[in-house]
């Protein structure tokens, strides 16, 4: 975590350790720079190892260099092995590796039937100290990075696109600014010897962490640590020693519009926040969220405003972390921690005429969290929903092992078990101080993905009332309250609002 | 949420660079599902599975209905099955949608619903000592789902904007465009989210929606699915006491039967933003048998041109790098479907010579018979990817959940991984030369919009 000094932060991991084991049956000993969770009974065996590097260590101008470097690993050959030819070994065991890349940490994420283990952990292990880095891995995986961003950030996927326009505005001159696969120009400017360079540099014992989950055999995650440590560069303890900066202030209402052939206006709304899961605030902070948000949930009140009374679109929810859904199910990816979060809603695609009304109304119900708080009513069924169902967000040793070196990093007990006892002795008082503390609506950097871009925000700074259009007739109650979101006010800063075309979106930072 | 059959976890992600064999089936001298199955069967008809799995204070509660967007035989009518999905959180009588979502949340589960082309699946993991409740809710509103033409209309809205989040895709058209011209009658012409125009139109046909409740939320056209830390006998009584009086029904559906196709179709369309071009090749497939070698084989098939071993993948992924995703193959389904090849292209200069490459690597499998060992580890690839699969209450449900939506029976898991195991070298150019010739094909290119 960067922003404690590299000797303070080797002690915690160590005094960490005994919360590591996760309070899981079979726990192997703790270890130095290691986790283990061992089930005996499982036929599958997860290797994940962490590397305290992320796209804030791309150097400048080379944006893009972190994950060219993740992915040279990820989707690359050994020393001893060409791509294709590690393909052709994995190939029969159904094994696979996989290379995560983010702002801060990097994690190399291995999985296969224990029958295989021995011979694939040999390829894993030449993959982590060895890489093969060569010319043809290199220019596969920037045209696939470039890709990334010129065509389906841009072009297909309206979601993420503003999911990362508001990253791009929240974070304008902060080393998160660009998004975690990098620039399209930091992309182009870097040679692969950049890359072997970055790798020598940052792939280094003292930021690495070891998790093994799964039937491995006695002893495999000691031979793990051991060969890993032994092969790579020691490191000195220095090269995360600087905090990073703050983020900027945002100014008022702020907005970023990116102008595309949209087929609806996708919106994301987001502040800086000074909490992380290493905050005593982060667990009130956690129930707020919920009740005002949960990810893919009716459990929460915008999206119960919104969707359920009236149908705006698919869904609304809200965050106080950066969330990365794990493939298809509803729970965060783990192995993406950051030393700095942000809250965040997230509007999905509203049909356009609808979609400053939408806007408003989420402005407007942050403001009412914020005015209002929850009820003791609602913090109790809230509280008793996370207890529970914090418990599904580890429903297999790999995503368990995940959150345990989660937890390292923000140097907490392990995450689900540290949710069970934040909320036991917390209160609906404690949850409402903390909403005032950290939550607010008057300054927000707002991205909007939008067909004709400059009408829409014209009509924002108008001030006149925003229009919304029904499929059916509503109830009093609803109509009532529309007519309190259509003139909400939205006190947009004119001097931060801009217009954006698509082709230009991520180009290189500011 | 509609799924898109086989590329159905975002086959575009940003994130996580993995390098996953995605298959999907296997075969073992023993049986390839490996945990114990109990089945019973009440007088109305549902057939209830459960799953012997250690998953110590968590279960998976999946209720299947074998019924998808190939029911949605009516013109005009296309996403119903997805549309009524929805409906289904609506709520009843005894629990009204907030008292419905209000009993979830303090269950703390994870609860959701998805559809497909042939089938409809509401799953909850939960804590195990919720079953009863589960039982309780999920029965309620498949007896007693109740929900005015009000709310019905306001969820229209909700189908709308997940169709525009789906088509800020351009796979979603492509598909879209490929499906409309390789099937004239049959209802896998739509995808399962339904066309804009019957989206647009949803709002005004209550009375349908209604109809198609009472059409196949019926005890003999589902199946319920448990997996994980529960007692047979206490799920079997609570079972025969919440759902024991669902009445049964006796709707069969007038599925058109696809004839064959009479020569190849061809398509170009564009997409108004940023975006390589993308190109999909179909070919009409078999249906799914766990008796008939076609489809395993064709299955096999699919991972020696498009697997990550595959020379077709090595030449153009790795080699040429022409493409940066390459994807094929066909999802099991009970009428037959498209064989689907997708990739995208580095270089518009190159969209001639993907195709050719792949049209020529699928000629070559007419004639030229694959190396023992190459079969061998595409049979073993298979195997472990379906063990991998297996990793939590969820998965295993989904997993027999589709083998069960397609046959009723919880065997043929085992019996379709004993067809991978006797696919030969002779039974993969058979299907190539049966399946994949030029009157069969259909081919859509998408290119960006000249601007």
């Amino acid at each position: 975590m960067r922003s404690l000094s590299r000797p303070l932060c080797l002690a915690l991991l160590a005094s960490a350790v005994a919360a590591a084991g996760c309070g899981g049956a079979g726990d192997t000993p703790p270890a130095a720079n290691g986790i283990g969770l061992q089930t005996p009974n499982s036929p599958l065996v997860t290797l994940r190892v962490t590397f305290e590097t992320g796209s804030v260590d791309d150097p400048a101008g080379k944006n893009g260099l972190n994950a060219l470097t993740a992915l040279m690993i990820g989707r690359g050959g050994t020393a001893s092995l060409t791509y294709q030819e590690l393909t052709t070994t994995l190939y029969p065991w159904a094994a696979s590796i996989g290379a995560q890349h983010d702002k801060e940490v990097t994690t190399i994420i291995g999985e296969v039937h224990r029958d295989h283990l021995e011979p694939f952990y040999e390829i894993f292990r030449e993959l982590i100290v060895a890489p093969r880095l060569d010319a043809d891995d290199f220019e596969r995986n920037r045209d696939f990075l470039t890709n990334a961003i010129v065509s389906t950030l841009r072009g297909n996927d309206d979601e993420e696109l503003g999911k990362q326009t508001l990253n791009a505005l929240l974070y304008a001159g902060h080393p998160y600014e660009a998004t975690e696969m990098g620039t399209e120009r930091g992309l182009a400017a870097i040679m692969v010897d950049d890359v072997r360079a970055f790798h020598a540099a940052r792939y280094t014992a003292d930021t690495m962490l070891v998790g093994v989950a799964g039937g491995y055999p006695d002893g495999f995650l000691e031979r793990v640590e051991g060969d890993l440590t032994a092969a790579l560069p020691p490191g000195d303890g220095s090269i995360n020693a600087g905090a990073l900066p703050a983020p900027r202030a945002v100014d008022g209402l702020e907005l970023l519009l990116v102008e595309k052939d949209a087929i609806a206006t996708a919106i994301s709304i987001g502040f800086p926040i000074a909490v992380t899961r290493a905050d005593d605030d982060f667990y009130p902070l956690m129930v707020a969220n919920s009740y005002f948000g949960e990810h893919r949930t009716f459990n929460g009140r915008l999206m119960n405003q919104m969707r359920g009374l009236r149908g705006l679109n698919y869904g609304d929810y809200s965050y106080i972390e950066n969330f990365i859904q794990d493939g298809g199910s509803t729970f965060p990816v783990p192995n993406t921690p950051r030393s700095q979060q942000f809250f965040s809603i997230w509007i999905r695609p509203v049909p356009h005429h609808n979609a400053a009304f939408a806007l408003r109304q989420a402005v407007r119900e942050l403001a009412l969290l914020v005015e209002n708080g929850l009820s003791q009513t609602d913090f109790e069924a809230t509280r008793e929903y996370l207890v529970n169902y914090s418990k599904l967000y580890v429903q297999t040793t790999s995503r368990r092992l995940g959150y345990a070196m989660d937890s390292r990093f923000y140097d907490t007990e392990f995450f689900i078990d540290e949710i069970r006892s934040r909320l036991e002795t917390l209160t609906v008082d404690e949850v409402n101080a903390a909403i005032r503390r950290h939550l607010q609506a008057d300054n927000l950097a707002i991205a909007i993905v939008t067909r004709d871009a400059e009408a829409f925000r014209d009509d924002l700074l108008s001030g006149e009332p925003s229009p919304v259009t029904y499929n059916t007739a509503v109830g009093d109650e609803i109509l009532a309250e529309d007519e309190a979101i259509k003139p909400y006010p939205l006190s947009i800063n004119p001097g931060r609002v801009r217009v954006v075309p698509v082709e230009e979106m991520f180009v290189e930072v500011s | 949420m509609a799924r898109l059959p086989g590329w159905r976890h975002g086959w575009l992600a940003l994130v996580v660079w993995s390098l996953v064999f995605g298959v999907s089936a296997a075969q073992s001298a023993e049986k390839i599902f490996p945990f114990p199955v109990s089945v019973f069967e009440l007088d109305n008809g549902l057939k209830v599975v459960g799953v012997d799995y250690d998953s110590p204070g968590i279960i998976a509660y999946y209720t299947v209905v074998r019924t998808g967007s190939r029911n949605e035989v009516e013109p005009g009518f296309s996403g119903y099955a997805h549309f009524f999905e929805h409906m289904m959180f609506r709520g009843t009588e005894k629990y009204p949608t907030d008292a419905y979502n209000e009993a979830i949340k303090r269950l703390g589960a994870d609860s959701n619903a998805f559809t497909t082309s042939d089938w409809t699946t509401y799953h909850t993991v939960a804590s195990a000592d919720a079953l009863e409740t589960i039982i309780d809710l999920e029965s309620d509103r498949f007896l007693n789902l109740s929900y005015s033409e009000d709310d019905y209309r306001t969820e229209a809205g909700a189908i709308l904007g997940e169709y525009n989040l789906n088509f800020s895709n351009p796979i979603s058209l492509l598909r879209e465009k490929a499906h409309d011209l390789a099937f004239t009658i049959h209802p896998y012409k739509h995808t399962t989210i339904g066309l804009l125009d019957d989206i647009r139109a949803m709002p005004e046909h209550y009375d349908y929606s209604v109809e198609f409740y009472d059409r196949y939320y019926r005890p003999n056209n589902c199946i319920i699915v448990v997996v994980g830390d529960f007692d047979q006998a206490e799920l079997e009584r609570l079972v025969t006491r919440y759902y024991g009086a669902w009445e049964p029904g006796d709707f069969e559906p007038a599925i058109p039967v696809e004839p064959p196709q009479a020569r190849e179709q061809t398509a170009e369309i564009t997409w108004p933003n940023p975006t390589l071009p993308l190109l999909t090749i179909g070919y009409h497939a078999p249906r799914f048998s766990d008796e008939r070698i076609d489809m395993p084989a064709l299955d096999v098939l699919s991972q020696l041109l498009f697997s990550q071993n595959a020379p077709l993948f090595q030449q153009l992924y790795l080699q040429e790098q022409a493409v940066d995703v390459i994807q094929g193959g066909a999802v099991d389904s009970r009428d037959p479907p498209l064989f689907e090849v997708i990739a995208r292209i580095t270089k518009p200069d190159q969209i001639a010579h993907v195709r050719d490459a792949i049209l020529a690597e699928i000629e070559r499998f007419k004639t030229e018979p694959v190396d023992d060992a190459v079969l061998a580890d595409t049979k073993s690839a298979m195997r472990y990817s379906f063990a991998r699969g297996l990793d939590s209450p969820g998965p295993i449900a989904e997993t027999l959940g589709h083998y069960l939506q397609l046959t009723g029976d919880p065997d043929t898991v085992n019996r379709v991984y004993e067809l991978y195991d006797a696919v030969t070298a002779e039974d993969i150019m058979m299907v190539a030369s049966t399946y994949f010739a030029d009157s069969n094909r259909t081919v859509v290119l998408l290119t960006e919009e000249e601007r």
